[in-house]
């Protein structure tokens, strides 16, 4: 188990024989999932796991290097319009969706290289950040929604404005002959979740890199990590960057998903929302943002079906429920809560195992 | 000519009132406590509500905005114990407490009173000049928002509270020591930020469509402006709310609203880099 | 084993109590899924709508359903949130495996679902008034389109108050459109444009559009303004006593402005819409009825309820001219030519080519006091404009949505 190691430290919670069991028993199981249950269920499951890139995006930034962003949507908004736009004018031939997706990737990351540029090489901080970021992401929505008329077009794609835009086309695999495969349903399900055990996995090996520390370490105190020599401002404009890709892989997930990208996903409410899920989720740890996230999207589109009109009362009380409650997030609570079960008659002190 | 002269001076007066005064709750909320609260909105949302119920329950306009006020800031103090008073030490947490209560009170707004209500008219008609035709109560509005600056710069300079609460906000644990009620301090603040946010919207009822979303309307506008101002918000806000309300209202008037309204965030973006800690920090600069 | 043994005796009652009350034995449901605003923005105006579509519902259970076959109703929240309306109509589509799907309010979120309407080929149906355009195989629209509401409005209001038109529109998809059929209308009819204004939908404070406004002397201000945000323009004109006459496409039609604004901040406001509470006919007095006894509490009956309570019937008609649910058959009944219904607001009809509907348009005036007249009636006004650029459904497939300034390609 050396190899595991390298995924393990003092950034991660969870380790040991029991985690990474559990963890590969989880994902055998989400993998199967398509094999036992109903079209819907697998669906909607790869619709809640295309959200979690952008969540992992920020407990990166946030929770580890401690840049509070209000706006990762403006990357997924990017990186949506980006995959529309290229998708459209190339089409769906000989596997160049995938061009689009990398191009579309591509578009977020220097977006925020250059706004990580202009921000932490400008000596702009704590809820600084957030508002510039903020204001990034309601411009770009205010500017798309008035984009409506037919000279709002690049290439063949219209932008359309806040009706939103639509007709871009699934990932295909080219396959042999003329067939290709469309990942719709199973196999785009299929690919979410490898692409978030890919993600996850390279993000506890990150974080628990050299790399990784350096970041709690400006993350506790800035100026201290200075002063040992650290040059904080490219640290942050990096770790910044990486979370403006993950937002667009979230972003070109989602507009894949359901062929159409609007400018209120760039909006207001949409901002807050990757910011409610990775605080939910204890916001430090790559584990409990992950499962925190998946949860909250499952729990208020459970409410929206069951609670009628009081689904968003119902949705804001089990938030601060949360909060009050469970200061380390709603994962560890929960955990604790079953570990606590489990060793109960047990000396106190002899369990160092699942987390 | 007279005309331009008039129209602008006019437009940029409304533009500040509106500025400062959606931001001027949020910015004792935001901007000395440290509470990012995402329910500024409904704070002012429930100011509204009130304001017009009473109003047309049959009592006179002003005292009708004073209550709407009034309940605002109990409602902000019962949240404070309930379950900001909880969150001192995780001011992150906030986040979600307050955007959780945004939603509950939005929604349960619909649900108890209903999608909307029928409004009130804008007091005291308007007047001509130069040509064009001017509505009285917004001349006021600017008015008014100058002297709840000044009563809050008073009361947070001149009176035992504010010694306290400034305390309070530099130094909690000296503050203690020293004999300072922190808890009753942080309450009376939180309540006082609300009931500020629950005047506006009593201000704004008037003048606006009545409806539970209609805190949305401000929350933008509100923290863009304390964060510009800086982190002094005694300080900050009056200047800050003037830069913006210029440079919108010019951009506005010369080519129309859509820029004006983009025009405000890339000056938020812009101002931010320039005065990375706002425009107070800037004015204290080489203090302390 | 006692429990067991009860178990089964509640569940054999149960199964008894079930064969009894539904309508016919054995007879599946007809599934209709319903995507509706309940909460959030779009709240108000959409409330009446979902109250009209479960009205609706109930009448035709109480006379035997549909061929027989019992109506089951599924309603979603969709929380005035677009992937809110993606995520549902995904669910009604492969999970409740429903018939048809009515609803949407606003146009975003019709454009969200419309692709997964397309790519499952799922019979749907657009109950609402909009900029019109869509041109879409699997869609029927069953609100009023520009074309039927600016035909008839604009060129009564220059004649009676003169040929300087204003306008101010929302800044996106319905005002831009609407604007530009508005600019088209005014100089066909030998009008001028002294001045024409877009505005985002984040804005709800007005004072330098009225300034504009008054700079400008037109003699008929259109007023294309959406949401929440924007309905405040009506309160700040009238305290800056803009006296203007205003002409609208989408205001107290919907969202009942006149009754929520204090008069006199609606005064002269005319409205062409194909149904409001206000009509006094006999058969808007009978749905009227209907509709209070069964929602007393209802605070207006809007044209979109008038929308959504035909489309139910329009269904109806269609599949028992089918004789079966079958999505495909339904589409080829629903393009004969001759599904109408007698709705609250006269007779409307399917138009096989664009599958749009034709509309009894009401000229609404508001008072100063907010009290409303029709001094006018246009009856049987056609969807005419996808049909004359060549938008033919029952020909050729599509799935796009054009504009004047973007017709189909010949």
């Amino acid at each position: 188990m050396n190899w595991l190691s390298r995924f393990n430290g003092p950034q991660t919670l969870g380790e040991g024989g029991v985690f990474w069991s559990l963890f590969v028993v989880t994902v055998i199981v989400l993998a199967t999932v398509p094999l036992y249950a109903e079209f819907f269920i697998v669906n909607n499951l790869a619709y809640f796991l295309l959200w979690t890139f952008m969540a992992l995006g920020l407990s990166l930034i946030w929770g580890h290097a401690g840049i509070l962003s209000f706006g990762q949507t403006a990357f997924f908004g990017l990186a949506g319009y980006g995959y529309g736009v290229i998708s459209i004018n190339l089409g769906d031939a000989h596997g160049l969706t995938w061009v689009a997706f990398v191009g579309a990737l591509i578009l977020p990351t220097l977006l925020a290289a250059v706004v990580g540029y202009f921000m932490f090489y400008g000596g702009v901080r704590d809820v600084f950040v957030g508002i510039v970021t903020l204001s990034i992401t309601l411009v770009m929505e205010t500017f798309m929604a008035q984009t409506a008329g037919p000279e709002w077009a690049i290439g063949t794609a219209r932008l359309n404005g806040f009706n939103g835009m639509s007709g871009m086309p699934p990932l295909t695999i080219p396959w042999f002959g003329d067939d290709s495969i469309m990942l719709d349903g199973n196999p785009f399900y299929w690919f979410v979740l490898a692409l978030v055990v890919v993600v996850y996995l390279a993000l506890r090996w990150l974080v628990n890199s050299r790399f990784g520390n350096v970041l709690v370490a400006i993350r506790e105190n800035p100026d201290r990590a200075e002063m040992l020599g650290y040059n904080v401002r490219l640290y942050q404009l990096a770790v910044f960057t990486i979370g403006g890709t993950l937002a667009g892989i979230s972003g070109v997930l989602y507009t894949t998903w359901g062929s159409y990208i609007t400018p209120s996903a760039m909006g207001l409410t949409a901002a807050a929302l990757p910011i409610v899920w990775t605080a939910a989720g204890g916001r430090k740890d790559i584990t409990t943002t992950l499962v925190a996230t998946v949860f909250l999207l499952w729990v208020s589109q459970t409410l929206a079906v069951k609670g009628a009109q009081y689904a968003l009362v119902l949705m804001g009380v089990l938030l601060l429920v949360v909060v009050l409650l469970a200061p380390d997030g709603l994962v560890l609570l929960v955990v604790r809560g079953i570990g606590r079960v489990f060793r109960r008659g047990q000396p106190a002190g002899s369990n160092n195992g699942a987390l | 000519m007279l005309a331009t002269v008039i129209g602008f001076l006019y437009q940029f007066a409304d533009t500040f009132a509106f500025l400062i005064l959606s931001s001027v709750g949020l910015a004792i909320i935001f901007g000395m406590m440290g509470v990012i609260n995402l329910a500024h909105g409904e704070f002012i949302m429930c100011g509204a509500y009130v304001t017009v119920l009473t109003a047309r329950a049959g009592l006179p306009l002003p005292l009708a905005m004073v209550l709407g006020a009034l309940t605002a800031g109990i409602i902000g103090m019962l949240i404070e114990y309930f379950v900001i008073r909880r969150l001192y030490t995780r001011l992150f947490d906030s986040i979600v407490a307050t955007w959780a209560i945004s939603l509950i009170a939005t929604q349960g707004m619909l649900i108890v009173v209903g999608p909307s209500i029928e409004g009130l008219k804008t007091p005291f008609g308007s007047f001509d000049l130069a040509g064009l035709s001017f509505s009285w109560y917004r001349i006021l509005l600017p008015v008014i928002a100058l002297l709840i600056l000044g009563g809050i710069y008073w009361l947070f300079m001149k009176t035992p509270f504010g010694v306290r609460a400034r305390a309070t906000i530099q130094n909690p644990s000296m503050a203690r020591a020293l004999g300072v009620d922190t808890d009753r301090v942080y309450a009376l603040t939180f309540g006082l930020g609300a009931a500020l946010a629950g005047l506006t919207g009593a201000l704004y009822a008037p003048t606006m469509t009545t409806v539970p979303t209609m805190g949305s309307a401000f929350i933008v506008q509100s923290f863009v402006t304390v964060v510009v101002g800086g982190a002094d918000v005694l300080l900050g806000a009056a200047p800050a709310a003037a830069v913006l309300a210029f440079i919108q209202s010019v951009l506005t008037a010369s080519y129309g609203q859509l820029i004006g309204q983009v025009g405000l965030l890339l000056t938020v973006i812009v101002v931010v880099r320039v005065l990375p800690k706002g425009i107070s920090g800037w004015m204290l600069r080489g203090s302390n | 084993m006692k429990t067991r043994k009860a178990a089964v005796g509640i569940a054999a009652i149960a199964a008894a109590i079930v064969g009894i009350t539904t309508p016919a034995i054995g007879a599946d449901p007809v599934k209709i899924g319903l995507l509706e605003d309940q909460s959030g923005n779009f709240a108000i105006a959409v409330i009446p709508k979902i109250q009209a579509t479960q009205l609706a519902v109930e009448e035709i259970n109480a006379k035997g359903g549909i061929l027989g076959r019992p109506i089951k109703l599924i309603h979603y929240d969709t929380q005035s949130d677009n992937t809110r309306f993606q995520e549902f109509a995904r669910r009604l589509i492969q999970r409740d495996k429903v018939d048809v799907i009515f609803g949407a309010f606003s146009s975003a979120s019709r454009e969200a679902i419309r692709p997964i309407m397309d790519r499952y080929k799922q019979l749907y149906f657009y109950n609402n008034q909009y900029e019109g355009g869509v041109c879409d195989s699997n869609v029927f629209v069953t609100g009023a389109v520009p074309e039927q509401q600016f035909s008839t409005l604009i060129p009564w209001m220059m004649e009676k108050y003169g040929k300087k038109v204003y306008t101010i529109a929302a800044d996106y998809n319905f005002g831009q459109i609407s604007a530009e059929w508005v600019r088209n209308i005014v100089k066909e009819k030998g009008g001028t444009m002294v001045g024409e204004e877009f505005i985002p939908l984040s804005v709800s404070q007005f004072s330098q559009t009225i300034q504009n406004i008054q700079k400008a002397k037109p003699d008929v201000l259109v007023t294309l303004l959406v949401g929440a945000n924007q309905a405040s323009f009506y309160e700040q004109q009238a305290s800056a006593s803009l006296n203007i006459p205003m002409a609208s496409s989408v205001n107290v039609g919907q969202a009942y402005e006149h009754k929520r604004f204090k008069a006199p901040a609606l005064k002269d406001m005319y409205v062409t819409a194909n149904y409001i509470e206000e009509i006094d006919s006999p058969a808007s007095n009978d749905f009227k009825k209907r509709f209070h006894a069964k929602f007393p509490d209802a605070p207006y009956i809007n044209q979109e309820a008038a929308n959504a309570y035909n489309v139910v019937y329009l269904y109806k008609m269609a599949v028992e001219k089918a004789g079966s649910a079958d999505m495909k058959k339904v589409r080829k009944a629903l393009e004969s030519g001759d599904i109408c219904t007698d709705g609250p607001s006269g007779k409307v009809c399917i138009d096989p080519k664009s599958h749009h509907q034709s509309h009894t348009i009401y000229l609404v005036h508001v008072k100063a006091d907010h009290s409303v007249e029709i001094p006018k009636v246009w009856n049987d006004i056609k969807p005419y404009w996808l049909g004359s650029v060549g938008c033919d459904l029952s020909k050729k497939d599509d799935t796009s949505q054009y504009t004047p300034s973007s017709p189909p390609k010949k």
